[in-house]
């Protein structure tokens, strides 16, 4: 209790609280702009903060670290380019809820959910940070097989015109992901020989390329001397019927993204694709989906947020990262003398508690900003078509390019451009595509991993793994399910109709 | 709405016209005093430009945090700034192209690892060891063989005798890899069966594994497995290093256990070929500066490396040559080469 | 041309989309093959050509189940395809005059051909795209961004 009072008593210090404003403005900022990531601002910002007190530049890291991976959410909604690759399920929802003029209510609720979802996760973290890293030593290959067929088991309900066109689109996400050099025996696929294909597709590119460009060459269709319709309700933020709608799927989006979260092979953008699937499983208005849906804005939003303390987690308690921010903030944290592992919690409490603090403070602070900002956000949804997509197809090719900062990329880009727009002519969504790609790799590798690890007896060896066969068993009965209940509702009911 | 919008455009236009006439005017003086100078300098001037770090690592990695703890005090020391550019890619093959195709001023360095050694040794064509002059080493990281701490392998001996019977199980990054190298060059000088190799994306899922026990062996880097080091779920069987590590004082090297067999992580900087001595001998002053200067020191050794990683040029050239000579055998022996 | 303006929409689709499954399965044989010291478990072919044979099942569901007849697609309207290749003339004009002068050009070329018609508006939006791209990318986060021709003759 001394060590919380202590670590919370930063809150009290002018300079650090400063600290945590500007990390907090800056990394809404960077989060917003597609191709500066978080971990590109972290890493840029490492340096500085070396000469500054370990407390002050870790709440400064900490606090950047949460206020980026809200900042994904505001472009995706607005001009439909996520800031974020984990926005992109943001963007699926939110940006159909700006064109139809609720921009400021998508963006009040992803503020109310990432905060949500946010301060949850950390609170697990500093609770039960030590108990829950166990998990990570659970999951091992078989277990993250189960859990990214899990995933992928949903991507047939969710999007476009039919279930089979969804598995199309799925399917060609998870065939995209095995481009690059594959991990397990080195061979180079599908690179035909561009040095920016070898690590695989770019998932900034390619999201970038499905969501802003596409939609760049659609809007083009309604344009050329069409005058750009005023969105009155723009500005309008949700209100407490929104927030008793989608009270249910931010609980469920903050539990399954801190959980996600603390697997360190899996990050944000897992988190919040999972975080979608599943509120649309248990939502009670699934037809909403797909057309600017507030609790598919809601459930995913609080999923990527709580993905961010769930990574702290293995990064405190084991000293393994999770992404490529949760590694420049620890070697942050070790450059200033902290020794991460279990230990930690023990040792040097006062520090973990000020981390705690700050970014505790940061979700509050971005949850004001966001929801004071809303409105102003909202206007530029008011822009006139004919400077915004311009404007935003500008911001595409710098962000495509700043990756990696490799033209190829922005080449990418372009084709994923011209692939979203055929998906919207045709009767496709991207969002099964995203799935696919996002944890393709994932089957892949997961999968082969297991066959070496297993050697000869590869059956034997899934048997043997009871997490995994829970999952499996999990995924199995949510594909089989629904069709069974759908069934026999259908036999029942004209019986009962006869008697 | 409409039509209200359209009838107040002309007066808003010309505002805008207004404004925007004096904003090109202050622009196009304000790109005339940023664009001129540069100009007049077409061949730029030793530290009129920031110098560029071209790295093949993501942000966040180790090799792209030794760059960046770098940068700090060799900006000041070399008076410039220093900007850490990413180019990922190809395992090295992209920063490579990169740093070929810019101007050999000095102003573009690179910093190299093993990994850029084998895909040099793997491509043939583009950027050959010849073509590169070293200018100092940053870091020197030795690997250590861990298990986990209730394995059946608890001694060196142990991991003789059972890796002769089956083959073990390695956590490794990537196929073709250093790590990769180094398992097959161990299992080789210690005389076991060839491992079955595991590819994972990176250390931190090798140790997770290991203490999983997914996997029987990790040849990691101490500050890969630091906390379950501490935390007594992983031991350490041997160092693979010359010397014993200070921070690992227990742990045998794997000579004084006869095998012949040394590997670290080593990450250094380079230049092209091409760039003028004087620059070369102006860079390898200014990096080693940094490199022994308070943060990368203390970086050094918060991260459990020593601190005689730092070296300058002629060692780390004789080294990169030993390593790609090294390199070439290895890859042989993979079968991977062409 | 005419076989396929008998088919419908998703069958267009369909066949399209078999197009890229048979396609990526041939190219699974052009892969390098993986050393035999190296090959354990699952080699590098394999699960894309899974992954192609499941494609290729799904488009034959989609041929077989969507309507014979269905109402054609619309045209694509004439200003996306300018957009688009205004979209695809950028790298060229980027490779040429560098990105940040393409990035002033883009908007006003597209904003024109989506009805914009007043010229200081262009300009000024434009500029302040992509001054506040030079400053936030190259100012603050030392973005190297391609100097196309132009820039390498000018800055070297």
């Amino acid at each position: 209790m001394e060590a919380f009072l202590a670590g919370m008593a930063i809150l009290a210090d002018p300079f650090a609280l400063f600290m945590i404003v500007a990390g907090t403005v800056i990394g809404i900022t960077v989060g917003a702009l597609p191709g500066i990531s978080g971990s590109t601002t972290i890493a840029l910002m490492l340096p500085i903060t070396l000469g500054l007190d370990p407390v002050v530049s870790l709440a400064f890291l900490g606090s950047i670290y949460c206020a980026a991976n809200f900042g994904g959410s505001i472009t995706a909604i607005l001009v439909n380019a996520p800031g974020d690759p984990s926005a992109s399920a943001t963007a699926l929802e939110g940006y159909k809820m700006a064109e139809r003029g609720e921009a400021g209510m998508a963006l009040g609720m992803s503020a109310v959910a990432s905060a949500i979802g946010g301060i949850f996760s950390v609170v697990v973290m500093i609770v039960a940070a030590p108990l829950l890293s166990r998990a990570a030593y659970s999951f091992g290959p078989p277990e993250y097989l189960a859990l990214a067929l899990f995933g992928l088991s949903m991507c047939a309900a969710v999007g476009g015109d039919s279930a089979v066109k969804n598995l199309i689109a799925a399917t060609f996400g998870v065939l995209l992901a095995t481009v690059g050099i594959d991990l397990t025996t080195g061979v180079e696929r599908y690179t035909f020989g561009f040095y920016d294909l070898t690590d695989g597709v770019s998932f900034v590119a390619a999201l970038i390329g499905l969501f802003a460009v596409g939609e760049m060459l659609d809007q083009a269709t309604q344009q050329m001397g069409k005058p750009t319709l005023l969105k009155m309700d723009a500005v309008r933020v949700p209100g407490r019927a929104e927030f008793r709608k989608c009270n249910r799927s931010i609980w469920l989006g903050s539990v399954i993204g801190t959980f996600i979260g603390i697997l360190p092979a899996l990050g944000a953008t897992a988190a919040a694709l999972i975080g979608y699937n599943e509120t649309r499983r248990w939502s009670k208005h699934k037809h909403e989906f797909g057309h600017g849906s507030i609790e598919g804005v809601a459930g995913p939003e609080a999923a990527n947020n709580a993905a961010v303390g769930g990574g702290m987690v293995p990064t405190l308690a084991l000293g393994i990262p999770g992404s490529a921010t949760t590694a420049i903030i620890l070697a942050g944290l070790i450059v200033q003398g902290v020794r991460p592992g279990p230990h930690l919690f023990n040792e040097q409490p006062r520090l973990l508690y000020a981390v705690f603090a700050s970014m505790l403070a940061a979700n509050i602070l971005y949850l004001v900003i966001g929801l004071g900002a809303a409105k102003l956000f909202a206007r530029i949804s008011l822009i006139p078509a004919a400077l915004l997509w311009p404007a935003v197809f500008v911001l595409s090719v710098i962000g495509a390019y700043g990756a990696n900062q490799s033209m190829g990329d922005v080449w990418l880009m372009m084709a994923f451009g011209i692939l979203g727009f055929a998906f919207r002519r045709t009767g496709f969504s991207p969002a099964p595509l995203i799935m696919g790609l996002v944890l393709g790799s994932m089957v892949e590798e997961s999968l082969k991993q297991s066959i070496l690890i297993f050697g000869d007896d590869v059956v034997g060896g899934f048997i043997g793994r009871p997490i995994a066969l829970v999952l499996f068993a999990i995924t199995a009965l949510g594909l089989l399910v629904p069709p069974v209940l759908r069934a026999t509702a259908r036999l029942r009911q004209p019986q009962a109709r006869e008697v | 709405m409409q039509e209200g919008n359209q009838v107040c455009r002309p007066a808003e236009a010309r505002g805008a016209a207004a404004w925007h006439r004096r904003s090109v005017l202050l622009g196009a003086a304000g790109f005339g005093l940023l664009g001129a100078p540069s100009i007049l300098r077409a061949q730029a001037a030793f530290g009129s430009r920031p110098i560029e770090v071209v790295t093949h690592a993501g942000v966040g990695g180790g090799t792209d945090i030794t760059a960046r703890m770098t940068a700090v005090d060799a900006a000041a020391a070399l008076g410039t700034e220093i900007v850490v550019v990413n180019k990922t890619g190809g395992s090295g093959a992209a920063a490579l192209a990169y740093a070929a195709q810019r101007p050999k001023d000095g102003h573009t360095v690179l910093l190299l690892t093993q990994t850029h050694l084998l895909t040099m040794l793997r491509s043939r064509t583009g950027t050959q060891m010849e073509d590169l002059v070293a200018i100092a080493r940053a870091t020197e990281d030795p690997q250590v063989v861990m298990v986990r701490a209730d394995s059946p392998l608890r001694s060196a001996d142990e991991l003789a005798s059972i890796g002769k019977e089956r083959s073990l199980r390695f956590g490794i990054t990537h196929v073709g890899s250093v790590d990769h190298v180094a398992t097959v060059g161990f299992a080789k000088a210690a005389g076991i069966r060839p491992p079955t190799a595991v590819p994972f994306r990176g250390g931190g899922d090798i140790v997770v594994n290991l203490v999983g026990g997914n996997i029987d062996v990790g040849l990691l880097n101490f500050a890969e497995g630091e906390a379950q080091l501490r935390a007594g779920e992983v031991r350490p069987l041997m160092v693979l290093s010359r010397e014993r590590m200070t921070s690992l004082p227990e742990a045998p090297t794997a000579r004084e256990l006869r095998i012949d067999f040394v590997s670290a992580t080593t990450r250094g900087y380079a230049v092209m070929k091409g760039v003028p001595e004087d620059r070369i001998a102006r860079l390898e002053e200014g990096m080693l500066k940094g490199l022994r200067g308070p943060t990368f020191s203390n970086y050094l050794k918060t991260s459990g490396q020593a601190l005689d990683s730092v070296a300058g040029r002629a060692e780390w050239q004789a080294q990169l040559e030993a390593f790609s000579n090294e390199g070439r055998q290895a890859l042989a022996d993979l079968g991977v080469a062409r | 041309m005419s076989v396929a303006a008998h088919l419908g929409r998703d069958r267009r689709v369909a066949l399209a989309v078999a197009g890229i499954a048979g396609l990526a399965f041939a190219l699974t044989f052009t892969f390098d093959s993986v050393p035999a010291a190296l090959m354990e478990g699952l080699g590098a072919a394999e699960f894309p050509r899974l992954i192609c044979a499941i494609l290729l099942l799904l488009a034959v569901v989609l041929f077989v189940s969507s309507p014979a007849e269905e109402a054609a697609l619309p045209p694509v309207h004439r200003c996306t395809w300018w957009t688009l290749a205004a979209c695809l003339g950028f790298f060229p004009v980027l490779g040429l005059i560098g990105m940040l002068p393409a990035m002033v050009l883009f908007p006003i070329v597209v904003g024109r051909l989506w009805g914009e018609r007043r010229p200081a508006v262009l300009l000024l939006s434009a500029a302040l795209v992509t001054l506040v791209i030079w400053l936030l990318f190259v100012r603050i986060f030392r973005f190297t961004l391609p100097g196309g021709l132009l820039g390498d003759a000018l800055f070297g």
